[in-house]
């Protein structure tokens, strides 16, 4: 049921993304579709997704420090970043990638 | 259709700290939620440590959330209470560091179901029955939305009762105004049992109490009671439990003064407390001197407790009456407590008698004065406190001996601060009789219970051979004291 993972290969300067979720929770479905969204519109060549879903991998969620889900961690490029919530603002996303906003462009 | 948890009594988890448990008729509701709140500083984190440390001992396995604290520090703090620990090899407790990342961006929304499921795991694996989620207010804050707030903390509610966990959530209040009308005010109607805890100042000293808001299906205390956190932690102080049903002694117990024991028709009863009251530099301590000597001499253990005196400098005085305490002291049959009556609340005191007379275990203790506890909070908690003292002793079979200053000029009408002549066995005082010239120090007993005693007032002699009374002398239906005295044995 995992959905597969986009791979750009390792090219530098790719965004890779880990994305803690509770599998088949309304806002972490949400979630998912919003990051791939997120990614095919602004680096469409260049992201990498890992999904962890703390139903799969409880522990994993403790030894990460995850509170909330979904939770979206960017490994990379450094430094690491947390956003909270189903991306619905994609804005706000954008803002905390440091990616300029579409719509003012 | 009856639910069948009605018909049956609620268990409870104990806490292991008797004044709580007294409150709550037991401990804390098992596999429910109890909400512990208080302002910053009011030792919400040190009591739930307290309990889920307790509850580990006694082989119920906890997990600590901490979404303040780092929880490393917060298990370093259990250590520095004079607790056993369980060993962590057991398993039997375990922290979890839930801080939320001060960076960390929000867009959209999003639920607890991640730490649920993941300290579910845990509290499978490990047996937990018990789970702290301290600063809870923190993790809501995140959500910054009442609806979410409201349907995260049922969402935790709801967790709880599933897993049969018992929780203990904690979260800060804003000031005196009444929990209910805080920012997470809804949370108390959701907990089955919610606890207050308050700090305020009085006369410059902090002063704790703790009262127990609700308790779904159990009968609780309603008084706000105090409480303190010393030592061995929070400590609370029973808000009845006292058992006023003396234990009958019909031993005698020397008061020290072979005169002064003749008057009371043969000592103090043991197991009683005598109440000695007198202004500034009547002798009081003199008479509280004799009295632990005596005991030491019958290879009793003593205490004496003197507020604002250094115990040096007692010793050294009693010297001057031919007592001496030394000997004892280093044989370690009695010990000298001096306190410094400002350096804690009445209640802080209280606790600190309670461990010293649990530690040095004694027949007779002085607390000289009993008065210095009314110096600081209020006459009405140090009221409370002396009657607890006395009770405490008296259902451990330990005499004692307290003195108060009395204050105001007219002895008659009781002006003891704290009003405990009522509840003391014996009552003596020590007055001045002033009388053609001279001062003397004279002694009468007001009451003794259970015993004839004399009404005479009798002068307090002090030399240094020792104390004792003076015969007594009458002349045209006076008590004489005195050059008075004096002439009268001599023309005799």
């Amino acid at each position: 049921m995992n959905p597969p993972i986009a791979d750009d290969g390792h090219a530098p300067g790719a965004y890779h993304f880990r994305l803690y979720l509770a599998g088949g929770a309304p806002n972490s479905v949400r979630a998912l579709a919003n990051l791939y969204a997120i990614c095919r519109k602004y680096f469409p060549e260049s992201y990498r997704i890992e999904i962890v879903d703390i139903w799969q991998d409880p522990a994993r969620a403790l030894a990460d420090m995850i509170l909330v889900t979904p939770t979206l961690v960017r490994t990379s490029p450094a430094p690491e970043l947390q956003i909270i919530g189903n991306l619905s603002d994609e804005e706000e996303v954008l803002r905390a990638l440091g990616l300029p906003q579409s719509e003012n462009l | 259709m009856n639910h069948p948890s009605q018909s049956e009594p609620m268990e409870k988890i104990p806490t292991g700290i008797e004044g709580f448990d007294d409150l709550t008729g037991g401990g804390l509701p098992r596999g429910r939620t109890t909400l512990l709140m208080g302002g910053p500083g009011c030792g919400k984190t040190v009591l739930s440590l307290q309990i889920l440390v307790h509850a580990a001992l006694q082989n119920v396995p906890g997990i600590f959330v901490a979404f303040e604290e780092n929880a490393t520090r917060v298990a370093a703090n259990a250590g520095t209470f004079g607790w056993d620990m369980p060993v962590p090899e057991d398993e039997k407790l375990w922290f979890v560091d839930a801080r939320i990342r001060a960076d960390v961006v929000k867009s959209g929304d999003f639920d607890l179901t991640g730490l649920l499921a993941g300290l579910e795991a845990k509290a499978a694996t490990m047996g937990a029955k018990l789970i702290v989620f301290d600063a809870i207010d923190v993790l809501l804050s995140l959500l910054d939305d009442p609806a979410a707030e409201w349907r995260e903390l049922y969402r935790l509610h709801e967790w709880l009762a599933q897993n049969e966990l018992t929780g203990i959530l904690t979260t800060k209040v804003d000031g005196d105004r009444p929990a209910t009308a805080q920012r997470y005010g809804f949370m108390p109607f959701m907990a089955d049992c919610a606890v207050l805890l308050t700090q305020r100042v009085t006369d410059r000293v902090a002063m704790r109490s703790i009262r127990i808001l609700k308790y779904r299906g159990s009968a609780h205390v309603l008084n706000e009671v105090p409480f303190v956190i010393g030592p061995v932690g929070v400590e609370v102080g029973s808000a009845n439990g006292i058992d006023p049903e003396p234990q009958p002694f019909d031993e005698r117990v020397s008061t020290g003064i072979q005169r002064l024991d003749e008057m009371l028709g043969g000592g103090l009863y043991r197991g009683t407390n005598a109440l000695l009251t007198g202004s500034s530099g009547g002798g009081k301590s003199t008479l509280a001197g004799a009295f632990v000597e005596a005991a030491c001499r019958r290879n009793e253990r003593a205490l004496f407790v003197s507020f604002d005196e250094n115990s040096r400098d007692i010793v050294r005085d009693l010297r001057m009456v031919n007592i001496d305490l030394s000997p004892h002291i280093a044989s370690g049959l009695l010990q000298m407590e001096a306190v410094r009556s400002e350096a804690a609340s009445s209640e802080g005191h209280c606790m600190h008698l309670k461990r010293l007379i649990g530690a040095q275990n004694p027949r007779c203790v002085v607390i000289d004065p009993l008065s210095a506890l009314a110096r600081v909070g209020g006459g009405l908690a140090a009221r409370a406190v002396a009657e607890r003292l006395i009770y405490l002793c008296r259902n451990a079979g330990i005499t004692v001996l307290f003195t108060s200053l009395l204050e105001g000029s007219d002895p008659h009408l009781e002006t003891t601060t704290l009003h405990v002549s009522t509840i003391s066995d014996s009552w003596l005082q020590i007055s001045y009789a002033l009388l053609d010239g001279e001062r003397n120090r004279a002694l009468s007993i007001i009451k003794s219970r259970g015993s004839k005693h004399s009404n005479q007032l009798r002068e307090l002699l002090f030399s240094d051979r020792g104390v004792t009374l003076a015969d007594p002398y009458t002349a045209g239906g006076k008590v004489l004291l005195g050059t008075l005295r004096l002439e009268r044995e001599k023309s005799q």
